[in-house]
């Protein structure tokens, strides 16, 4: 009787097989996920909420205006709150690539002055959050890793699929703070849901959870993101609000002129 | 009393079963002894310094390091290719290690890992010292040149001279119990680097491997130890007794005593600190009394053939002794006990432990060595031989006769100098100071001391009251002058705060000019630059510094020395200036943590419960003896010999240099507790002469025959015993031994010698 059933079980596997054949490399489902429309500009209110180990909990407010130039990007940021911050604004021009830093210029309210600063690490930390400067961009850099689809499964009650990117050398690990990561990617909307990262020695560093997915003007976005760094319990949550995709931003808004006469709403 | 002891000796083997059983149920227990090292742990849960080591790792995160130290003694010192190399590899190396912990800026710090923060005209950097290997000789002259101007890290990273810099690593949370590993760990990695040659010199420290050191040698030392006591007591043993049974049987009582003990400790919890490593040790020597008592009653009675059968002398031997020997086990139990009035847990532990042990020890006496005899076959031929002591005894019964003068100058010389040492005493703990002066941990300690700012913690918290407190430049200006106030203490090598950062902050964004380096004008303004730096942060870089609400700072400081004298000098006079730069009335709330402080309070703990347990152990063994005898005077003249030891060796601490600390305060209630035995035996003695009649003369010569012995075989046991603590690795067991050891032979001397001077003196004599 049990070997019935084991033939039967090959049979099956043996048919079904070659439609499973057609299935995505890893590296193609990345550049599905790469690929994805996010809009050409946006704007979007922003509620950062930091929260340590002790469960206390710093809130930041925050609005922010971006713009896709081809592959690079230009955002600037105003701090809304808390009030000893207000005004003070970043303005950040993203290079894709590794080739050219990003340029970034900050006012400080209470100087009154803009000021260039210096670039940061993809591995360094992002306006003292939880999320890296790697991990705040749509997709890591694809070239970088070594991508791997290991699997298929229902995360969520969505279908996902599970791929891990290993940084193709010591260097890279170093300087990304990674020896691995694994995406969990909505097969429907080529968005991922669920990020895994380990660290260098190999322990589970964190986890970034994207929820609350719904489509708006047209673009598939998550409306709050929580990273929980399961090793020091500190947590950030981001809640995104407001958004309004594709307004034709004019470039004149990424400007130190702008940086300085801070954000007046609308 | 007898119905028992007939029970014991009708049913031999059934209680040789019985303590057989108990052993092993004992011994089972042992596997669950744990070493506890945690200096604070030694603390009274409610002592400042343990409350304020929680809340300061709590808001800030543990400040405990390892601290790898990298000397270059040629003329560039560290900043040259091959050094800057070695510790970018151990920097990545520590990075890699499960047992470190290196989330933020501050788990792992290192000239590989730290930033420097920079201004210009149009901007400000920041970014890391070492951005990769540097190839050439500019770029490494830019590193030495911007350790120099940033300053934050001067002395504190890199030594001011760059001969030396430092790789320090926080252990993982919670891996106290792997110190002793992480030593071994990171020991390994040096010796591999250094394999490769190079000019460099490492030195491994930090609290959490001097912990680890601690926590390895320990049981090391008690394995080491216990052989070297157990052959001199066998050897004592054997020139006493000189049969198989006469050696082995007291051995056994011992053992047993000691294995119950330490089963009792390990199924009660109790974690063996430094301090009660030397139970064992204690419990050997003292233990042995009872036995040795015992043997020596049963084989005189033997010998006299006074009873015909073995079961009556057996009874009577029990009899006799049964109360001579709860009483010398009830007034050192006493002189142990006051140790329960110390408010340190591991002089507590000892003292309870210690009194254990001795009631063990008496309780297998009293029942392994009737029952064991019972079982054993008879032997005629055990004839007694002469003790080898007998001619020294028997001329010591005449000579205090002859030269009373000459004993009682003697011993007022000693007290006069023992008093004189008495004011010169002083306490003064260290946990460093606890390492031989040659041992690598105490060198690399010293050496760190010398090219950097210190390996010693000590930590200020001041709590605004109030959310947003800390940015206010009031107060950023006078954390300033905190910290140069500290500063200005020779033995505190740097200090460090959120002020500082925000310093440097100010005077980049405005050009990189010094005139700009000081606090930030608003509130409003320091916030900005905590947020600016954030940028490229990771969240808790300033956790070590201020807690998320900017309610909390924290000041760092870094001192050369742990001991206390310094430390308690240096919190006295910062007491007045915190009181007035964050006044309590305003809201504020100052609190210290931290090892130098641990140490400190450690020490008046110590001295506190020195006298404590002095006075009462005193008083106790004092009533007791008066309960014993019956009259208060013969009281009195039994606590001559131990007070005068006591003071004997608290006053030669004195004129030695020998400070007070943790072992040594030990020293007075423990000789104490075991000196009056002396005493006690010697005046039972006397007693019975004197009831029968004798003359003054005789009374004394009969009663150095007869207990002269047992006194002289006593001390040597315990003199013996704690001698072997000078083979101790730590000097703590060290000094303990030789001070109990110099205690017990004035303890000697003054029972023996001083006794039956003073006796003698008046016109009528003392009755006693």
């Amino acid at each position: 009787m049990y070997k019935f059933y084991l033939t039967c079980l090959s049979l099956t596997l043996l048919i079904a097989s070659p439609v499973y054949s057609a299935e995505p490399t890893g590296l193609e489902i990345m550049q599905q996920v790469d690929a994805r429309d996010d809009g050409d500009d946006l704007i979007q209110h922003m509620k950062q909420r930091l929260i340590d180990r002790r469960g206390n909990i710093r809130e930041r407010e925050m609005v922010s205006f971006r713009k896709d130039y081809g592959r690079d990007s230009k955002s600037i940021t105003y701090f809304l709150a808390p009030s000893n911050v207000r005004d003070t604004a970043l303005l950040t021009w993203d290079y894709d690539g590794i080739e050219k830093d990003d340029d970034q210029w900050l006012y400080l309210p209470a100087l009154k002055k803009v000021r260039r600063i210096s670039s940061s690490d993809r591995g360094d930390y992002f306006m003292g959050t939880d999320f890296t400067f790697e991990d705040i961009k749509q997709t890591p850099e694809l070239e970088d890793y070594n991508w791997h689809l290991t699997g298929s499964e229902a995360l969520d009650s969505e279908q996902v699929w599970v791929v891990e990117g290993e940084p193709k050398t010591d260097d890279l690990k170093k300087n990304l703070g990674y020896s691995k990561t694994r995406y969990y990617i909505r097969k429907d909307i080529n968005m991922y849901i669920r990020v895994d990262y380990w660290d260098r020695k190999g322990k589970e560093l964190k986890h970034l959870l994207s929820e609350e997915i719904t489509q708006i003007n047209g673009v598939w976005t998550a409306m709050r993101a929580t990273m929980t760094n399961v090793q020091s319990n500190h947590r950030t949550e981001i809640s995104f609000s407001e958004h309004q995709y594709n307004t034709n931003l004019s470039d004149r808004v990424f400007s130190e002129r702008m940086l300085k006469r801070g954000y007046r709403g609308n | 009393m007898k119905q028992i002891f007939n029970w014991v000796l009708t049913h031999p083997k059934t209680v040789v079963l019985m303590l057989l059983l108990t052993t092993a149920l004992a011994a089972s227990q042992m596997r669950n002894l744990h070493i506890e090292t945690d200096m604070d742990a030694m603390l009274p849960k409610h002592s400042d310094a343990y409350v304020n080591k929680q809340v300061l790792e709590e808001r800030f995160g543990s400040t405990d390091l390892v601290i790898v130290g990298i000397i270059n003694d040629k003329k560039d010192g560290i900043y040259n290719t091959h050094s800057l190399a070695i510790i970018q590899e151990l920097t990545n190396w520590m990075e890699e290690q499960p047992l470190f912990r290196t989330l933020a800026l501050n788990d792992l710090l290192s000239l590989d890992t730290i930033k420097d923060i920079r201004g210009s005209e149009a901007g400000l950097d920041v970014e890391q010292f070492m951005d990769g290997l540097p190839d050439n000789q500019e770029q490494i002259d830019h590193i030495k040149q911007r350790m120099h101007a940033f300053g934050v890290y001067e002395d504190v990273i890199v030594s001011a001279d760059g001969s030396g810099t430092i790789v320090a690593v926080k252990p993982m949370p919670n891996s106290r119990s792997h110190y002793a590993e992480i030593y071994d760990l990171v020991k390994g990695k040096v010796a591999e680097i250094e394999a490769r040659g190079g000019s460099e010199r490492f030195f491994i420290s930090g609290r959490p491997v001097i912990e680890g050191v601690f926590g390895a040698y320990m049981p090391a030392e008690m394995k080491r130890m216990q052989p070297i006591v157990m052959a001199l007591l066998l050897l004592l043993l054997y020139l006493s007794f000189r049969t198989p049974r006469g050696v082995l049987l007291p051995i056994v009582v011992v053992l047993m005593a000691e294995i119950w003990t330490l089963g009792t400790m390990a199924a009660l919890g109790a974690p063996i600190y430094t301090i009660t490593t030397m139970l064992p040790i204690l419990i050997l020597a003292i233990g042995i009394a009872d036995a040795v008592h015992f043997l020596s009653r049963e084989r005189l009675l033997a010998h006299h053939r006074a009873y015909a059968h073995r079961k009556e002398r057996m009874v009577e031997v029990m009899h006799e002794l049964w109360k001579p020997m709860l009483m010398t086990t009830v007034t050192t139990g006493a002189g142990f006990l006051s140790m329960l009035a110390s408010d340190l847990l591991p002089i507590q532990d000892f003292g309870m432990y210690a009194t254990i042990g001795i009631v063990y020890a008496l309780l297998i006496t009293m029942l392994l060595l009737p029952a064991a005899l019972m079982i054993l076959p008879e032997k005629v031929k055990h004839a007694e031989r002469k003790p080898l002591f007998s001619g020294y005894v028997e001329w010591l019964g005449g000579a205090v006769l002859k030269h009373p003068k000459r004993i009682l100058s003697f011993f007022a010389i000693l007290l006069v100098i023992s008093s004189i040492g008495l004011m010169r005493l002083d306490v003064n703990a260290s946990l460093v100071d606890q390492f031989k002066p040659g041992d690598p941990l105490r060198q690399a300690d010293k050496l760190l001391n010398e090219h950097f700012s210190g390996t010693t913690s000590l930590d200020v918290m001041i709590d605004t009251g109030r959310e947003n407190g800390l940015l206010e430049p009031v107060f950023l200006q006078h954390l300033i002058d905190l910290q140069e106030e500290i500063e200005k203490d020779p033995m505190v090598g740097d200090t460090g705060s959120i002020s500082e950062f925000l310093q440097t902050m100010n005077q980049a964004l405005h050009a990189d000019d010094p005139a700009w380096h000081r606090v930030p004008e608003s509130s409003d303004m320091a916030a900005q630059y905590l947020l600016l730096y954030s940028f490229s942060g990771a969240p808790d870089d300033f956790e070590t510094f201020i807690t998320g609400d900017y309610r909390h700072a924290h000041v760092r400081i870094n001192m050369k020395t742990d001991e206390t004298k310094v430390v308690t000098a240096l919190l006295e006079r910062m007491q007045i200036k915190t009181d007035l730069w964050f006044p309590a009335d305003q809201g504020f709330k100052v609190e210290w943590a931290g090892t130098g402080f641990t140490v400190s309070r450690l020490s008046e703990m110590i001295i506190h419960g020195q006298v404590a347990s002095l006075a009462t152990s005193i008083i106790a063994i004092f009533l007791l003896c008066w309960w014993m005898f019956k009259r208060l005077l013969i009281a009195a003249i039994a606590m001559v010999p131990v007070t005068l030891a006591v003071t004997v060796n608290y006053g030669m601490m004195g004129n030695v240099g020998i400070p007070l600390d943790i072992a040594t305060a030990l020293t007075g209630a423990m000789a104490l507790g075991i000196g009056v035995d002396f005493a006690i035996h010697y005046l039972h003695r006397y007693h019975e002469e004197s009831e029968a009649g004798n003359s003054y003369e005789a009374c004394v010569i009969n009663t150095n025959r007869s207990v002269g012995h047992a006194i002289l075989f006593n001390s040597f046991v315990v003199i013996g015993g704690f001698l072997v603590l000078l083979t101790a690795a730590l000097y703590p067991q060290m000094k303990l031994g030789a001070l109990i050891a110099a205690t017990m032979v004035v303890c000697y001397l003054a029972t023996c010698y001083l006794f039956p001077v003073l006796l003698g003196m008046g016109k009528k004599k003392i009755k006693v």
